[in-house]
């Protein structure tokens, strides 16, 4: 009976064992916001509304019609006056952007931003086991992944995936990435690195639709370490709750609502189309279906189900709109981090979901100091947050981005402690927000509603900006 | 005096012999030990007799109590332990893009166009002694856009390409498995040099309508061993997502690369990459372990960007003219050498049997304390494989991986035909080979195969799949149709 008795205890004690590690590897599957780092380009490459100007007047295709609309665009923008560009834009040289200038735009990032995340972290790069890089538009070979393990000196086991092309809301598709892979429960640490590359793609032809990227992209970047290890947990700053990535390539209204092709002249632009809006609302809405039950209260769940089945049952044909206006979104989010694609994205997710001004501040401020930076603008906006001192333990943090496709992803983050870190923000927070986001050049620019194509002469208009006290 | 060199054993019959014994004794190990002890345990039992094992039985005084909780104990940690294991990967199959033969381009195709569009008459020269040595053959294909003279790369073919390519390898796959597109839950997309917005994922989820909450990924820039990265993506995800499928296309779009220079280093690519995608299904569903043709046993992983020169030795810059294009520098083989050596220091342990893993470490124990100069044991992959299937990068690559890792002829066949049917299609050549293994009726179940893919970085990846059934001739597929001229006898030069 011995025998059998060693046998059991034995059995048993593996058994306890089998449980205990299952338990550690549950433990280990949340992923860990440790810290993230934003970019700031150095001041001399800081774009004014003026310069802007400069830059338009530059492009000789241009005729009144199409002088008139950027103008109004830059105007309307809601894009301030220290926004960065990209060094050949500024020296001229947009018309013929060469490789190195796109890698040399990459690598001022690169080099600074990695570099800044390291040292606030205390990693080092030999300790990264997953990078993930996005960057849209620019794709050289190697690939920046490789780039960033040569230049870091990373393990030969690193896990590298660059992504490409995913848009303005590829950063979570890479967040997305390394949270399935921390689901395995083996001890990581990741780092994520969101840019946009500006130089390459420069639209030097006249097509309207074409020429909106031009005046609302600027430089940014941002680079994010996480990790899903339990031990770190008391130095990370949030802890992903959940994400959802909703696609509606199949409809072909949305697919084409941005697309990067060919005028009709063979010049290389982003055509963004009218029903760009719409699709961006579809997007929207479908996400939401899917991510309000994972972020709501019970007890809010429970409301809208109510009010759900009551007027299915009053009135089984009506829309849904009624019980929409009532689902109070703020019940389980404190803070919205919203895409600054513009600011009329930024009014139609503040009317879809009724937002205050207050919860909105942070993606006005962001799409007025630094433009619309792509996928990065959403670590911008969390940056505003944490300068101003609105993010306190416990605090919930949601993400909302769109992308070319067309895709809307989102993100709940949890705040792990509070936080006051001023990053990019720490120089220039006291001035948010401003008295006044209007642009200073509305008025200066408003002759060119009076011009019409006769009267308007390019050389005398240029003559006249360059001879200007502005 | 110095000492005599040893006589060469390893011809000698006797000693194979002895080889063969060690490996079955050494792999064979613990099922060599169980023999005898249950042998002894059998004899026990008979010895004691029946009465005297109930009476041990009814000694133990269980009553139901006991029984259902130790019943409910063993079925949970049971439970737990097959729910903390890995789910298993499965392949259900793949599909590779045949182009058509008025996409082909034969060397004297080749060799006009190139005098026609290249006016440097030595940058002809040394595309056409390229071309002589490379062991392409002559039904490589290149898109509709590079026949034209000059080439018209615009945004537009490089699209139609990517349409043409992919969507027959997808089509093809639906036809095979039966797949749905609405049930396609992950997909994940490689070409490298070719990244127009929106993503080439987005172009495939708008074409088959793919749902809306479809996990789409976009892989870019990543080399011709990107399909294998994009095979271990899917891989973590399956093992995330319980009773998903994931689609991978691995391809590359020739169309917007056509160097325009004259700088020998970048006419390379212009020689050897040709048109080619595969689009491959994987599971991780129950259900589909019967139908699959293999099961993923290991993605093992090497990136050597940390040093310079592995770094820099595929790299795009542009030429002094301005034109862009690919550099391939010259330490070429000696980086991807280099790289497999490390990529072989991790999967060696994973696939190798126990023998050829103990003469390994026996020979590093002589060389660090005994004798530095004995010769370090190269261990004997095909123990461990049936079929390899190795990037056909170019002929040099295949050369290069035969010597290192003492590969026959036969074994290395599928990658060296793939070259010359083909061409370099990069990141996609390996299922190509894997398909002439298929073709050539030598796949059976329970072969592993090696997939070794090289790419810009410098990476190296290898991937082991096990065959689950056997694959039945004729195999539909880019080989159908030629797979009984193969192989083929491909000269050390053409004479062009």
């Amino acid at each position: 009976m011995d025998v059998l008795t060693t046998v059991t205890i034995i059995f048993l004690l593996y058994s306890l064992y089998l449980l205990y590690k299952s338990y550690k590897l549950k433990c280990s599957t949340n992923c860990y916001l440790v810290d993230y780092v934003c970019f700031k380009p150095s001041p001399d490459r800081q774009i004014t509304t003026r310069k802007c100007g400069e830059i338009i007047e530059r492009n000789k295709k241009l005729g009144l019609a199409e002088y008139k609309f950027l103008l109004k665009v830059i105007v309307n923008s809601g894009i301030g006056e220290r926004t960065y560009g990209p060094r050949n834009i500024i020296e001229g040289r947009e018309e013929s952007p060469t490789l190195d200038d796109a890698i040399e735009e990459m690598d001022e990032f690169l080099n600074v931003c990695i570099h800044d995340l390291f040292v606030k972290t205390k990693i080092s790069p030999r300790d990264v086991d997953v990078l993930v890089v996005n960057i849209s538009t620019f794709c050289p070979f190697p690939s920046l992944a490789s780039r960033i393990v040569h230049r870091y000196n990373m393990r030969d086991d690193v896990k590298t995936y660059n992504l490409s092309s995913m848009g303005c809301s590829a950063t979570l598709v890479a967040i997305d990435v390394v949270k399935n892979i921390f689901k395995s429960g083996k001890k990581s640490i990741a780092v994520v690195i969101t840019s946009e590359s500006i130089s390459p793609n420069w639209y030097s032809g006249n097509d309207k639709s074409m020429m909106l990227g031009n005046c609302l992209f600027r430089c940014g970047g941002s680079a994010m370490l996480l990790t899903n290890d339990p031990a770190m947990q008391a130095q990370a700053k949030m802890r992903l709750k959940c994400l959802v990535r909703t696609h509606i390539g199949a409809n072909d209204d949305a697919f084409n609502s941005a697309v990067q092709k060919e005028d009709d002249r063979g010049r290389v632009g982003v055509h963004l189309s009218k029903d760009l809006p719409k699709a961006a609302m579809r997007a929207f809405t479908e996400n939401l279906k899917r991510l309000l039950p994972k972020i709501l209260p019970y007890r809010e769940i429970a409301l809208i189900a109510f009010h759900i089945v009551k007027q299915k049952l009053v009135q089984p044909d009506a829309k849904l709109n009624k019980v929409v206006a009532q689902i109070n979104f703020k019940s389980g989010v404190d803070h919205f981090c919203l895409h600054t694609g513009g600011t009329a994205v930024i009014d139609a997710v503040r009317r879809a979901l009724r937002l205050s001004e207050y919860d909105v501040e942070p993606a006005r401020m962001t799409l007025h100091r630094w433009g619309n930076t792509s996928a990065s603008s959403i670590w911008y906006v969390l940056g505003y947050m944490e300068a101003k001192k609105r993010l306190k333990k416990k605090d919930r943090v949601l993400m909302i981005s769109f992308g070319s496709g067309f895709k809307c992803n989102s993100c709940l983050w949890e705040v792990s402690r509070d936080l006051g870190d001023g990053d990019v923000w720490e120089d220039c927070i006291k001035e948010y927000p401003p008295k006044t986001l209007v642009n200073p050049y509305l008025d200066k620019y408003g002759w060119v509603h009076e011009e019409t194509e006769e009267t308007f002469n390019r050389e005398e208009r240029t003559e006249a900006f360059k001879n200007s006290p502005w | 005096m110095p000492a005599q060199p040893l006589p060469d054993f390893s011809t000698s019959v006797r000693l194979k012999y002895v080889k063969l014994g060690y490996q079955y004794l050494v792999n064979h190990f613990l099922t060599l030990l169980l023999i005898p002890m249950i042998a002894t345990c059998v004899l026990e039992l008979v010895r004691r007799g029946p009465e005297e094992l109930i009476s041990i039985y009814n000694s133990l005084d269980l009553d139901v109590i006991h029984i259902l909780c130790s019943s409910f104990v063993i079925i949970f940690v049971l439970t737990v332990y097959y729910m903390s294991r890995p789910r298993p990967v499965y392949l259900v199959d793949y599909a590779c893009f045949k182009p058509a033969a008025s996409c082909r381009v034969p060397f004297a195709t080749f060799m006009e166009h190139t005098s026609m569009i290249c006016e440097d008459p030595k940058s002809v020269q040394f595309q056409t002694r390229i071309l002589e040595r490379s062991g392409l053959g002559e039904e490589t294909c290149l898109p509709p856009a590079n026949h034209y003279i000059p080439p018209n790369p615009t945004m537009e073919a490089g699209r139609a390409e990517a349409q043409l390519v992919i969507f027959s390898a997808i089509d093809d796959l639906i036809k095979k498995t039966g797949l749905q597109p609405k049930h396609i839950d992950i997909l994940v997309v490689n070409c490298s040099l070719f990244s127009p917005t929106p993503s080439l994922s987005a172009m495939i989820v708008n074409k088959y309508k793919l749902r809306s909450n479809i996990k789409s990924f976009n892989l870019s820039g990543m080399g011709c061993s990107a399909g294998l990265l994009s095979i271990d993506l899917a891989r973590d995800l399956l093992q995330v997502l319980p009773g998903s499928n994931a689609l991978v296309i691995s391809t590359e779009i020739i169309t917007p690369n056509y160097y325009k220079g004259n700088r020998r280093d970048m006419l390379l690519p212009n020689c050897l990459f040709r048109m080619g995608a595969a689009a491959i299904l994987l599971s991780n569903r129950r259900r589909d372990a019967t139908r699959a043709k293999y099961r993923l046993l290991h993605v093992v992983r090497t990136h050597k960007g940390a040093d310079d020169r592995a770094y820099r030795c595929v790299y795009q810059e542009e030429d002094s003219d301005g034109h862009c294009g690919i550099s391939l520098s010259k330490d070429l083989m000696a980086i991807a050498g280099d790289a497999l050596k490390s990529n072989i220091t991790t999967i060696g342990p994973l696939v190798l049997p126990m023998s050829e893993q103990l003469l390994f470490f026996f020979t590093l124990v002589g060389r660090k304390l005994i004798n530095p100069t004995l010769r370090p044991y190269i261990p004997d992959f095909k123990q461990a494989f049936e079929h390899f299937c190795i990037h056909a990068g170019g002929r040099a690559v295949i050369d290069e991986l035969q010597k290192s890792l003492q590969l026959s002829a036969e074994h290395v066949e599928a990658s060296r035909m793939t070259l010359h049917r083909f061409g370099n299609t990069s990141s996609s050549s390996l299922w190509y080979e894997l398909n002439y293994i298929e073709s050539k009726g030598r796949m059976k179940r329970g072969d592993r195969v090696w997939q070794i893919g090289f790419g810009s970085g410098f990476k190296c990846n290898s991937a082991v799949w096990k065959c689950l059934r056997t694959v039945k001739t004729p195999v539909d597929g880019p080989w159908s149709e030629c797979i009984h001229r193969y192989p083929v006898d491909i000269p050390e030069i053409v004479k062009l």
